[in-house]
């Protein structure tokens, strides 16, 4: 069976979190990646860890062997002349080139979109940043926590009575990862159209800025904060978070599951109190129905709530924890995880791919090790030999 | 093409002539589609009078107005750029017609529970029966398979079921939920982007697939890391404890190797993000506040130091912080090469200059709700830039081209189908309350 995107060669001129996802889902649906890294250093991700015994170990660090699956690592120093040429050389074999700098940077570097073209007019050069190529914020220093803050997210999440908090990990990254992924196939599926490639630019700021549900298309409506607040765990009594015995569950109760709702909380007399009524009475004493939710929650583990909740299809869900996903026995029954040999790390259960393709699932592979594809990649796809390579290595360009 | 499009006319949209039959409500399957209309594919979505996409009735507060189902931003945000007929696929007539549209569109999209559709005679073989390499994308929360695929899940709990609620939170404190549904701009992202994989698959070997976004699984792999890390803590210590080790990683804005955090400004609950990784940045952040006293300090002589005096330092960067206004203080920062930025509330994003400048939001006008701003096409195409072009549609607006033109419906038999209930004009009341 052929991977979906088997055609499609990318070369990764990306470090960190959001150019290595997007790339990373790329290669794990099939992409022959190409991820050019700094010699000596490698990627910065593989010096963040968490690393096995916390020793620092740029082959072992959990977010690099989690990002790189199935992509094949060269070692490139772009900022040399040579260095540069190689890029190019490689950029004319591959149809995207996805690059993460600012466009000043990539100015001074001569590799923007136009430098690739100039070698490959089908190429998509997908550029993926915290705050876009333009615009008075291009040349800001980013971080996660950044992205998160000017994306107006962070402000809405935690307490009305604390400072705002960042949701877990990088998932301002990871977004303009995943968006950056969608935006190279709808310019790659363009190119293959018309022969024709070109810049395709996500920003983080505004992938966030377009991820606010209602919060944002209602003010610039209706131009009213009423929703703009803090909330902390409780958007509404039926769309939160709950203690129960052993942990956390959350419910998230549309208007229409609210029968559905009662069946699993066994609490049928709330569908005769006029206090329940319907929505807009259940909004008018939310205090109330919570504090008839936190007493039932009290009483149940996070496995009873989550089996009533399946039983009567209402929307209740385990706060689930790292043991509980690889313990899962519907994820286990779907084959979710793969297990991935590295030869650093030795086998661990990897997270399986966002979407299943079914007619094309492909296999995924451990992440590089740093170089470890330098001589297939510059022997089979530019013809340069051991000798020659010896030689750039021993001047720091790969 | 609109007035203000400054497209050249030679460069088609991205998707110009891909054809979505978009059967999704609500947000995660419609932020997809949005994606894929945005650039330029035909998306036809499709509702009917007593399956209305529930977006339409969201009017918080303010009350439904005359006309409601046209004027809700929360739906109009979502389904620019499509169209919108109404056609009811419970009935035999309705079923008929959405296979007749099936057989001419590349890609159906589809969020029902796992069973549903099943029930209503839409499966992939059924579409495949009509229309031999169609791209079926279903979004259901837990999958179609296993044993919880019976399961209702929405947004947020799609972030507890894949573990980022239990790594989100204050320090000390217990899991937090994200202010928005997370999972389903997730999955709509990953489900545009897997129509898309399966459409270049498509053309490279002339078959079709099943694609599948199980929206919990969609979101797990946005915390792969940990799930990693976990299995490395399990190895160093087999008697780790798992909910000890997750609040662990519940660090609210604080990280394992850099120092980070928020701090107040002027301006009531105004606050600026920075964040210090090298020496050399934590000494840009002292020469801002001018306290070279800091960077000698012994407390703060290196990360590992810093991270474990972050208290103290917090007290002396919101000393200086708190006589500031936050784009005055994250200006200062980042002009001395510190990562810092403001916490931007909705009020202040909609007039972000960095946002206005390239133009991210749009003026849409639309024939009910009236005119407002709108965040643009996200996927930035330098050659051809996309808009957006048509505002969401009123319920049931294309029927007439959808019925007429594309499957050549006479105007007695467009009568009929509104005769009979199979099309609508008005949503019923009371669906989704």
């Amino acid at each position: 069976m052929t991977p979906p995107l088997a055609s499609v060669r990318i070369l990764d001129l990306t470090a960190g979190v959001s150019g290595p996802w997007c790339t990373k889902l790329l290669a794990d649906y099939g992409a022959h990646v190409i991820q050019a890294e700094r010699p000596g250093v490698g990627d910065e991700s593989r010096g963040h860890g968490p690393f096995p015994g916390g020793i620092p170990d740029r082959e072992r660090s959990a977010l690099f062997l989690w990002l790189n699956t199935s992509k094949r690592s060269i070692t490139l120093d772009i900022a040399t002349a040579t260095g540069r040429e190689l890029a190019l050389r490689l950029a004319a074999q591959c149809d995207t080139v996805v690059v993460d700098r600012s466009a000043s940077e990539l100015e001074r570097l001569r590799l923007t979109h136009e430098d690739f073209a100039a070698v490959n007019p089908r190429i998509v050069t997908t550029s993926v940043t915290a705050f876009g190529l333009s615009g008075p914020y291009a040349d800001w220093r980013a971080t996660n926590l950044t992205s998160y803050a000017t994306g107006g997210q962070h402000y809405l999440t935690g307490d009305g009575d604390r400072e705002p908090i960042q949701n877990g990990g990088y998932q301002a990254l990871y977004q303009a990862g995943t968006w950056a992924f969608g935006a190279t196939l709808a310019a790659v599926w363009n190119a293959r159209e018309t022969g024709v490639g070109q810049r395709a630019e996500v920003a983080g700021q505004e992938v966030m800025a377009a991820i606010l549900e209602i919060y944002m298309p209602d003010f610039a409506y209706r131009k009213a904060e009423t929703l703009l607040t803090r909330r902390g765990n409780m958007a509404t009594a039926v769309v939160g978070i709950y203690p129960v015995i052993d942990g956390h569950i959350g419910i998230h109760a549309m208007p229409k599951n609210w029968p559905q709702l009662l069946d699993a909380l066994d609490m049928h007399w709330m569908a005769e109190d006029e206090r329940f009524q319907d929505n807009r009475a259940r909004l008018r004493n939310n205090d109330e129905l919570m504090a008839q939710l936190y007493t039932w929650t009290a009483g149940v583990t996070k496995a009873e709530a989550y089996e009533r909740g399946g039983q009567y299809r209402a929307p209740i869900s385990p706060v689930n924890t790292m043991a509980d996903l690889l313990a899962s026995p519907h994820l286990d029954a779907r084959g979710f995880f793969r297990e991935v040999e590295h030869p650093a790390t030795g086998t661990m259960r990897y997270p399986g791919s966002p979407a299943r393709l079914p007619a094309t699932e492909p296999a995924v592979r451990p992440a590089p090790l740093l170089g470890q594809h330098n001589a297939e990649v510059y022997g089979e796809m530019l013809g340069i030999s051991a000798r020659e390579l010896a030689a750039l290595s021993a001047v720091g360009v790969i | 093409m609109s007035d203000g499009d400054m497209r050249p006319a030679t460069a088609r949209l991205p998707l110009e002539g891909v054809r979505v039959l978009d059967l999704t409500m609500v947000w995660a399957g419609p932020s997809g589609t949005r994606l894929l209309a945005d650039m330029g594919a035909e998306v036809i979505k499709v509702e009917s009078a007593r399956s209305w996409d529930m977006l339409r009735s969201l009017h918080f507060l303010s009350g439904p107005p005359e006309q409601w189902w046209d004027k809700a931003a929360y739906f109009n945000h979502n389904n620019r750029n499509k169209y919108g007929i109404t056609l009811d696929l419970q009935t035999a007539r309705g079923r008929e017609l959405a296979l007749r549209l099936v057989a001419m569109s590349d890609v159906v999209f589809e969020n029902y529970r796992a069973d549903v559709i099943g029930k209503l005679g839409l499966d992939y073989a059924d579409l495949r029966a009509v229309k031999d390499d169609i791209i079926l994308v279903s979004m259901p929360s837990h999958g179609k398979s296993g044993p919880e695929s019976g399961n209702v899940a929405y947004g947020t709990n799609v972030e507890q079921l894949a573990g980022l609620a239990s790594l989100t939170g204050y320090p000390g404190m217990g899991p937090h939920k994200s202010p928005i549904a997370y999972g389903d701009p997730n999955a709509g992202a990953i489900a545009a982007a897997a129509a898309l994989a399966a459409l270049l698959h498509r053309r490279e070997t002339g078959q079709g697939q099943h694609v599948e976004v199980a929206q919990w699984e969609a979101m797990i792999g946005n915390v792969g890391e940990f799930v990693l890390a976990w299995q490395m803590a399990l190895r160093d210590d087999t008697a780790a404890d798992i909910d000890a080790w997750s609040e662990s990683q519940r660090r609210g804005n604080r990280h394992f190797s850099r120092v980070q955090g928020v701090y107040p400004c002027t301006g009531e609950d105004e606050w600026v993000a920075v964040s210090v990784g090298t020496d050399a940045e934590f000494a840009a952040l002292c020469g801002v506040m001018g306290r070279a006293d800091v960077v000698r300090d012994a407390r703060f002589a290196d990360v590992v130091s810093r991270r474990h005096h972050q208290d103290a330092l917090d007290e002396i960067v919101t000393a200086w912080t708190r006589g500031r206004a936050q784009d005055e203080a994250a200006g200062v920062l980042q002009a001395a090469g510190v990562s810092a930025a403001p916490v931007l509330k909705l009020q202040r994003l909609l007039y972000d200059r960095n946002l206005r400048a390239r133009g991210f939001w749009e003026t849409v006008s639309h024939a009910a709700a009236g005119e407002w701003d709108v965040e643009g096409p996200v996927w930035r195409m330098s050659r051809t830039p996309a808009h957006v072009r048509i505002p969401a549609p009123m319920f049931g607006e294309h029927n007439g081209w959808v019925l007429g033109e594309l499957l050549g419906l006479s105007e007695g038999e467009i009568a009929a189908l509104e005769a009979d209930g199979v099309t609508a004009r008005e949503p019923q009341a009371g669906v989704h309350s």
